[in-house]
């Protein structure tokens, strides 16, 4: 979704970093083991990859998501132990 | 909020039935009770006692006051319960124990456990059994027991309240080590505290992320125990359905603090997209709003994705944008979220888009976002002009103007923006980068507009600036080439071929000028010299590609024919009709260029031809006619042959036939050809349905142009998804040249605002595919091509709202 993000790289990044922040990833994600990732990798790297398409991000970009849903790919799956607190309140409210 | 239930006419209906006996009062006043009608049970009790005192009559009220007491706890009241309770134990002391129990419970809600506790301690099994009931449904912190004074250091109950309540904290505060909760063992299944000891249980395998184990655990936790109400946020949590759309702020807040803030976004987007569907506003708005503040502290790249989906989606639907602009942050004077409006503008209204992009560039400039000169703003520019339609006269139309003099005009006294000026908008971006993308489009816009001269102009410009640039120079040949000025068109070649000589562009140059020239002899009966051109042409690389040799071979009789050369004439057939192989491609070029070249041909001898050669040799000159840009007139049995034997055509031959059909002027073959590849599983099906209605647009009437409008926005549609922009902007070409007619039944009904286009549904997709492959019957097409003059007829786009009267009279032709 953001390039710049699945490259992990600063909106400032040149073309040598780009280049080595992909085949840095490509590492984590090969195709044949992970065909998703390097399909985000790629299409990460293909919006990136020169000063033109970088600009043209900037002045153009981001694209419209076509599903709305999507977004939702940006918070990660997270467990946080909030204590005991916010679990019990939950029982101690009065019941409706 | 909790309901009083007002209470209605009871008296009548508890009077003391007269000469009624016990039995009839036990079953009427059991019967209310059993109804839930415990107020009117306790009045027919109490009258009854007034009537009839003893003993029976006591038990039965003291079961309608236990009925009361049951339902007034189960509404929450439990103050109300207990002060009932109390009374009846005042009043009917012999039924004590019976009210003392249901006490306990309106005691432990209102969170004093001590009476029952210390009851407990001392009574009997099935007391205790009865207490613990109590307990086990009022428990809602297992700390209540573990610090309870009143029950003993050593009572098992406190020891394992204690266990699960150290549990429930180690368990939500952090990673727990192996066997942390061993002590959870001790507690029986049949404990008032193994709900809670299933709740740690499932609270671990949550944060374990052992999503079958949650769930597994939660499955034995009774409904009517304490740490029940926690079940339906706990399968939420883990991505299971069933906690209710309407939370209370204890459930929301656990949601938002234990899963982040991905089960909210989650909620919020399913309900925003729902809401989108439904074109609910006032639901997708508090949607948005709930979304915000999770993308306001995002990456900019997430919150730029965030807003230019909503806005796009918004404007997909058709909603107006006031109220979500005044929701979204920063507002219309933000760089940025000009940007983003202009973008989501552009598909459906460029003019507006236009005036967008130019309020971007001036707040850029302003704020120092943007420099005043670089490639940055040129490609801004360049942007906007590119927003122009391809059409001079749409562009005319939507700016409500007669001709470019006026629109000038306009712009100048100020009328018009001075951004719809799109040579001054290409100006600009040339100074500010003179990139070649920049002259491409003027050459391009003069191209438009009419204007080869200063086209031309643009592109000796271009040519100067970039002298290694090979377009400008292709671009001067072809011109040339047009005006018949071959020679100067050689010059430039000349010039191409120093740059780089084995560019196909410049081949293909090379060939075509080569043959023009060749042509040129024959028409001017040099045959000899023509010969001798054709000759040097054989061994251009371009000669063999494709019906290339055929095309020579052809030129070659011809000449040899002009010549007299019989011998060479009648070698020269023998060689084409094998090169052809293909007597309806042979008799297509011949004719061809006996009318092209306007040389009266020997006949040929006649052979027949099957339905796949008529096929075959119809694409194949299509594509050869196209390739070389030479005019290609087909007979109309060759046509008509063609039409009949689509069946037999390849996927290939059928794309080959629908551009041909078009390039030609003669939609009926494109409309039949689209409609067989259409019939074929083909993944480029889409292109089939551009050209159906690419061939629809030259249809006359409404309904065909309804139909060109479906067939090229599914078209659109699924071009775009397959990433063919070259198939897109065909396919917004031709819909620019369809006329609004939306717009004009907009007028006759009364309904003042321009009809939005809405986004097609699949379903809607599925239905135009299958309407078109279903649809064999051809149309009326005009004779000659559709001039592009006759939209001017059409009622302007935008004129309607503020002229609207004067545009509905002179659609009409009123004499006076």
């Amino acid at each position: 979704m953001d390039p710049f993000a699945v490259l992990g790289i600063e909106e400032t990044a040149d073309d040598e970093a780009v280049r080595a922040a992909y085949v840095q990833a490509l590492r984590t994600s090969p195709p044949d083991r992970d065909p998703e990732g390097f399909r985000r990798i790629r299409e990460a790297y293909e919006a990136l990859r020169d000063t033109e398409s970088r600009l043209a991000l900037r002045l153009f970009g981001p694209p419209p998501l076509a599903n709305l849903e999507e977004l939702l790919d940006a918070f990660p799956e997270e467990r946080r132990y909030v204590g005991p607190g916010p679990w019990l309140n939950v029982l101690r409210e009065p019941r409706r | 909020m909790r309901k009083h239930k007002k209470h209605h006419g009871t008296g009548k209906r508890t009077q003391p039935p007269a000469g009624l006996g016990l039995e009839a009062w036990r079953i009427r006043i059991e019967s209310l009770i059993a109804s839930g009608k415990s107020r009117d049970a306790v009045e027919a009790a109490k009258q009854y006692l007034k009537h009839t005192p003893g003993p029976e009559a006591e038990a039965l009220a003291v079961k309608a006051y236990a009925a009361r007491i049951e339902a007034l706890q189960a509404s929450g009241l439990h103050r109300e319960a207990q002060a009932i309770g109390a009374l009846v134990r005042e009043r009917f002391p012999a039924h004590q124990s019976q009210v003392t129990v249901l006490m306990r419970q309106s005691e432990v809600a209102a969170g004093n456990f001590d009476a029952l506790l210390a009851e407990l301690v001392t009574a009997d099994t099935p007391r205790q059994r009865e207490l613990e009931a109590i307990l086990a449904r009022g428990l809602t912190e297992p700390a209540v027991l573990a610090e309870s004074p009143v029950l003993p250091a050593d009572h098992p109950l406190k020891r394992m309240a204690r266990a699960v309540s150290d549990a429930l904290t180690a368990v939500t505060t952090g990673p727990l080590p192996a066997g942390a909760l061993a002590s959870l063992s001790d507690i029986p299944r049949h404990s008032l505290l193994a709900p809670w000891k299933l709740l740690v249980r499932a609270l671990d395998a949550f944060y374990r992320h052992d999503d079958a184990a949650v769930l597994a655990n939660l499955s034995g936790i009774p409904a009517d125990s304490g740490p029940a109400r926690l079940v339906p946020v706990l399968r939420r949590l883990v991505g299971e359905d069933g906690l209710p759309a309407e939370r209370s702020p204890a459930v929301t807040t656990l949601i938002e603090h234990a899963s982040g803030h991905r089960t909210v976004a989650r909620i919020q987007l399913s309900q925003l997209s729902q809401a989108l569907a439904a074109h609910d506003e006032r639901k997708a708005l508090a949607a948005v709003q709930a979304l915000l503040p999770l993308f306001r502290t995002a990456p900019t790249a997430l919150r730029r994705t965030f807003l230019v989906s909503v806005l796009h989606h918004w404007h997909r639907q058709g909603l107006s944008p006031d109220r979500l602009l005044r929701l979204l942050p920063s507002g219309k004077h933000d760089p940025d979220m000009l940007r983003l409006l202009a973008l989501t503008l552009e598909r459906g209204e460029w003019d507006t888009a236009l005036a967008m992009w130019d309020g971007y560039l001036t707040t850029a400039t302003a704020t120092g976002l943007l420099s005043t000169t670089g490639p940055e703003r040129a490609r801004v520019l360049l942007h906007m002009a590119n927003l122009f339609p391809a059409d001079p006269e749409a562009v005319l139309d939507t700016l409500e103007v007669d001709s470019e003099q006026q629109l000038q005009r306009r712009m100048r006294t100020g009328q018009l923006p001075a951004c719809f000026d799109r040579v001054a908008l290409l100006e600009r971006a040339r100074v500010a980068d003179p990139v070649p993308q920049v002259y491409r489009a003027l050459v391009a816009h003069y191209d438009q507009w009419g204007n080869p001269k200063r086209a031309e102009a643009e592109a000796e410009a271009w040519r100067r600036v970039h002298p290694q640039d090979l377009e400008p120079l292709l671009y001067l040949i072809r011109a040339a080439e047009r005006r018949g000025a071959i020679r100067k068109a050689l010059a430039f070649l000349a010039e191409a071929e120093a740059l780089d000589r084995v560019h196909p562009e410049v081949r293909q140059s090379r060939f075509r000028l080569l043959l023009a020239g060749a042509e040129r002899r024959i028409k001017e009966g040099k045959s000899a010299l023509a010969l001798d051109d054709l000759e040097r042409l054989v061994h251009e690389p371009r000669a063999s590609e494709g019906d290339h040799p055929a095309y020579l071979l052809a030129l070659r009789w011809i000449a040899a024919q002009q010549r007299g050369d019989t011998a060479a004439a009648a070698q020269l057939e023998q060689t084409l009709t094998t090169t052809v192989a293909n007597p309806v491609l042979r008799g297509l070029i011949l004719e061809a260029l006996g009318a092209s070249l306007k040389v009266q041909l020997p006949p040929f001898p006649a052979a027949a031809s099957t339905p796949g050669q008529v096929i075959d040799g119809l694409a194949r000159a299509c594509d050869l006619f196209r390739a070389l840009d030479r005019p290609l007139t087909v007979p109309a049995a060759v046509l008509k042959r063609a039409e009949q034997s689509l069946a037999n055509a390849s996927a290939a031959q059928l794309h080959a036939l629908c551009a041909g059909g078009l390039w030609m002027g003669r939609p009926a073959l494109t409309y039949h050809a689209a409609g067989r590849g259409l019939a074929l599983s083909d993944p480029l099906a889409y292109r089939f349905l551009l050209a159906r209605g690419q061939a629809l647009c030259a249809g006359r009437a409404f309904e065909v142009e309804e139909r060109a409008r479906a067939c090229l926005r599914v078209g659109r549609e699924l071009a775009g998804r397959a990433r063919d922009m070259e198939a897109v902007r065909e396919a917004s070409t031709a819909l620019d040249s369809l006329p609004d007619w939306g717009m004009f039944d907009a007028v006759l009904t009364g309904v003042l605002s321009p009809p939005t286009e809405t986004a097609l549904t699949q379903e809607e997709i599925t239905q135009i595919i299958e309407r078109e492959r279903r649809n064999h019957t051809t149309p009326q097409f005009p004779a000659t091509p559709t001039s592009r003059k006759r939209r001017r007829s059409k009622p302007p786009r935008r004129r309607l709202p503020r002229g609207l009267l004067e545009d509905i009279f002179s659609f009409f032709p009123f004499d006076d």
